[in-house]
């Protein structure tokens, strides 16, 4: 039998390197709108990668995940101090139950981005945008920014990840960072860490 | 096991450069020899070397499940107090390993005997894996080597298998070195493209850069959020750091998994012959506190089973710290007299273990170390490094092997 791989990986390429081959992210077809009625608009001229049918499920959907996942603030000022002057609202799920919906403040959803589902899946994804403070958009993530909330383009397939509702993040998302510096300091006069 | 002198590869170091092996030559002398290789037969390697490393990590694991319900063990094998939990719980919820080098000592004759065990962060896993298995494809190709040659290397196809038993597909998995060591950097980009391939996220950022969120989970270089954690850096040199207080709690999962700690530990050589003295991989090996007086002639061992390996200790034993890498503060006493120390002492603040003493063969003037390479719970290859000095040091030479029948 034998003993040895049937193909091994060759090249080191050092760290820059590495970071990009083949971890580039996967970009696909996207356009932003500011509302469904403008979708829809666009459906209808044909020969793109949606349908008005999309229009309106995606529409839907981006209008949930706002609700879901858009950030939230304690007091007017600092959400429009995040979304810019006349952009914020109460949040209407805090409202429903009754509990001090008046307190709680979000950014109101000017639009929404759909994007081409990857991988030849028939499919379209969507995220809802917010005003950002220099008076773009931005998805709830606050990953993707855009300049508009009308055009078309290619965005990375991972501007339409779902934005985390609960604490703690996933892998790879956007985190604030507090403190560096905190690992390596003890073996930090060797050559060579391993052995 | 025969050394044989071998016409080099035409042009090699250009290719080293090409793939960027760039420490093929190192301090001014080469760290890549191809100048002669070491010859097994097929027999020899799976009889000899990747059955008893297969077994020495069951045995391993073995150690493992007792040290974790001791703590004193714990204690007397440097585990900071505050890092015991963590240690234990890595190991009661099952955290699988990744990968690790046994280091035997093997004559061609008697049975290999377990040196030591990088358990926790293993190099020359570029120069294993990729660069030696490039070396038989070439030499064959080339008509150096039979047809029929082969190689103890399955260590990159074991590792996209083994990548893929314990994380689930797509899991983005960020890669730790420490900055400007270019040894380390090969083996965690070898690691990396041995995850990619598995079809995990691969990641890669120095481990200084790393970051701690407000929400206190790491974070990488480009403030991404960590949540697999690859580092090639030792256990017990990161309980020191600042950070490891927040390994806990962060929610990462660190790979190797916080019990390698005890593993990457010359401590567990005397709880290894603890639990099966006699066993022919093993050497004996005993705390230092509780032999040093037998060995000195002042009284009895105070460690079961040390009366009975009480010649064979005195007449040679190796003194060596518990978290010593590259031979740092290894000690070799023949018959109660030093005859050979190293000359680095940046380990001695640990505690010490003693193990008796089995020579390296000697073969063209050098003396090879057998790294056995594990992956998952499993031998799946071989890596040779040789010195011309009895302690294998970091000026030690990579030795191609080839198994020829």
């Amino acid at each position: 039998m034998r003993k040895r791989s049937r193909h091994v990986s060759l090249a080191i390429l050092g760290a820059a390197a590495f970071g990009l081959a083949g971890c580039k992210s996967q970009e696909t077809d996207a356009q932003a709108f500011p509302d469904e009625a403008s979708c829809v608009a666009a459906a209808e001229e044909g020969s793109l990668f949606f349908t008005v049918e999309d229009c309106r499920t995606t529409f839907a959907e981006a209008q949930q995940n706002h609700l879901e996942t858009a950030p939230r603030y304690d007091s007017l000022e600092v959400c429009e101090e995040q979304h810019g002057e006349g952009n914020c609202g109460g949040d209407p799920a805090a409202a429903q139950q009754g509990g001090g919906g008046g307190s709680i403040f979000m950014p109101l959803m000017m639009g929404y981005l759909i994007g081409s589902m990857m991988g030849g899946n028939r499919g379209v994804m969507s995220q809802p945008l917010s005003r950002t403070a220099n008076g773009g958009f931005a998805t709830p993530s606050g990953d993707t920014r855009l300049s508009t909330n009308t055009g078309a383009g290619k965005a990375p397939a991972n501007a339409f990840n779902r934005a985390p509702t609960t604490m703690g993040q996933p892998p790879m998302s956007r985190a604030t960072v507090a403190q560096r510096g905190g690992f390596g300091s003890t073996a930090a006069s060797r050559g060579s860490y391993g052995g | 096991m025969e050394r044989r002198d071998l016409p080099e590869r035409p042009g090699w170091r250009d290719e080293a450069e090409r793939l960027g092996f760039t420490f093929a030559d190192m301090h001014g002398q080469p760290y890549w020899d191809e100048t002669s290789a070491y010859v097994f037969t097929l027999a020899e390697i799976e009889e000899r070397i990747e059955d008893p490393a297969t077994e020495l990590h069951a045995l391993v694991r073995e150690a493992v499940d007792r040290i974790v319900a001791d703590e004193s063990l714990m204690d007397r094998m440097g585990i900071p107090a505050g890092f015991r939990d963590l240690v234990a719980q890595s190991w009661r919820a099952g955290e699988p390993e990744l990968y690790g080098r046994m280091d035997l000592a093997y004559d061609g004759e008697g049975p290999a005997k377990l040196l030591e065990y990088n358990a926790d962060t293993p190099t020359s896993l570029y120069e294993s894996a990729s660069f030696q298995w490039l070396w038989l494809e070439q030499q064959i190709a080339a008509g150096v080597l039979p047809e029929g040659a082969d190689q103890f290397n399955g260590i990159h196809e074991a590792l996209v298998e083994r990548f893929t038993q314990i994380a689930a597909p797509g899991t983005d998995i960020h890669f730790a070195a420490m900055a400007d060591a270019p040894e380390d950097y090969a083996t965690v980009e070898a690691m990396a493209w041995a995850a990619r391939e598995a079809g995990m996220g691969a990641h890669y950022t120095d481990l200084q850069a790393v970051g701690l969120s407000d929400q206190g989970q790491f974070a990488d270089a480009d403030d991404r959020v960590i949540g697999t954690l690859f580092k090639l850096y030792p256990w017990e040199d990161l309980f020191a750091d600042e950070f490891a207080a927040h390994v806990g709690p962060s929610g990462v999962r660190m790979i190797e998994p916080a019990w390698k700690a005890l593993v990457s530990n010359k401590a567990i050589l005397p709880v290894l012959w603890q639990i099966a003295p006699g066993h022919p991989n093993l050497l004996p090996a005993f705390f230092h506190d509780d032999v040093a007086d037998a060995l000195a002639g002042r009284g009895a061992g105070k460690a079961p089973g040390f009366d009975a390996v009480a010649d064979q200790m005195a007449a040679g034993h190796v003194i060596k710290p518990i978290f010593s890498r590259e031979g740092a503060g290894v000690r070799i006493v023949e018959g109660g007299d030093t005859t050979e120390a190293s000359a680095d002492r940046d380990y001695d603040r640990h505690p010490l273990i003693v193990q008796g003493y089995a020579p390296l063969p000697v073969l063209g003037g050098f003396r090879p170390v057998i790294g056995a390479w594990i992956v998952g719970e499993t031998c799946v290859g071989m890596g040779i490094r040789e010195d011309a000095s009895r302690i294998t040091q970091d000026l030690s030479r990579f030795k191609p092997h080839v198994i020829l029948d």
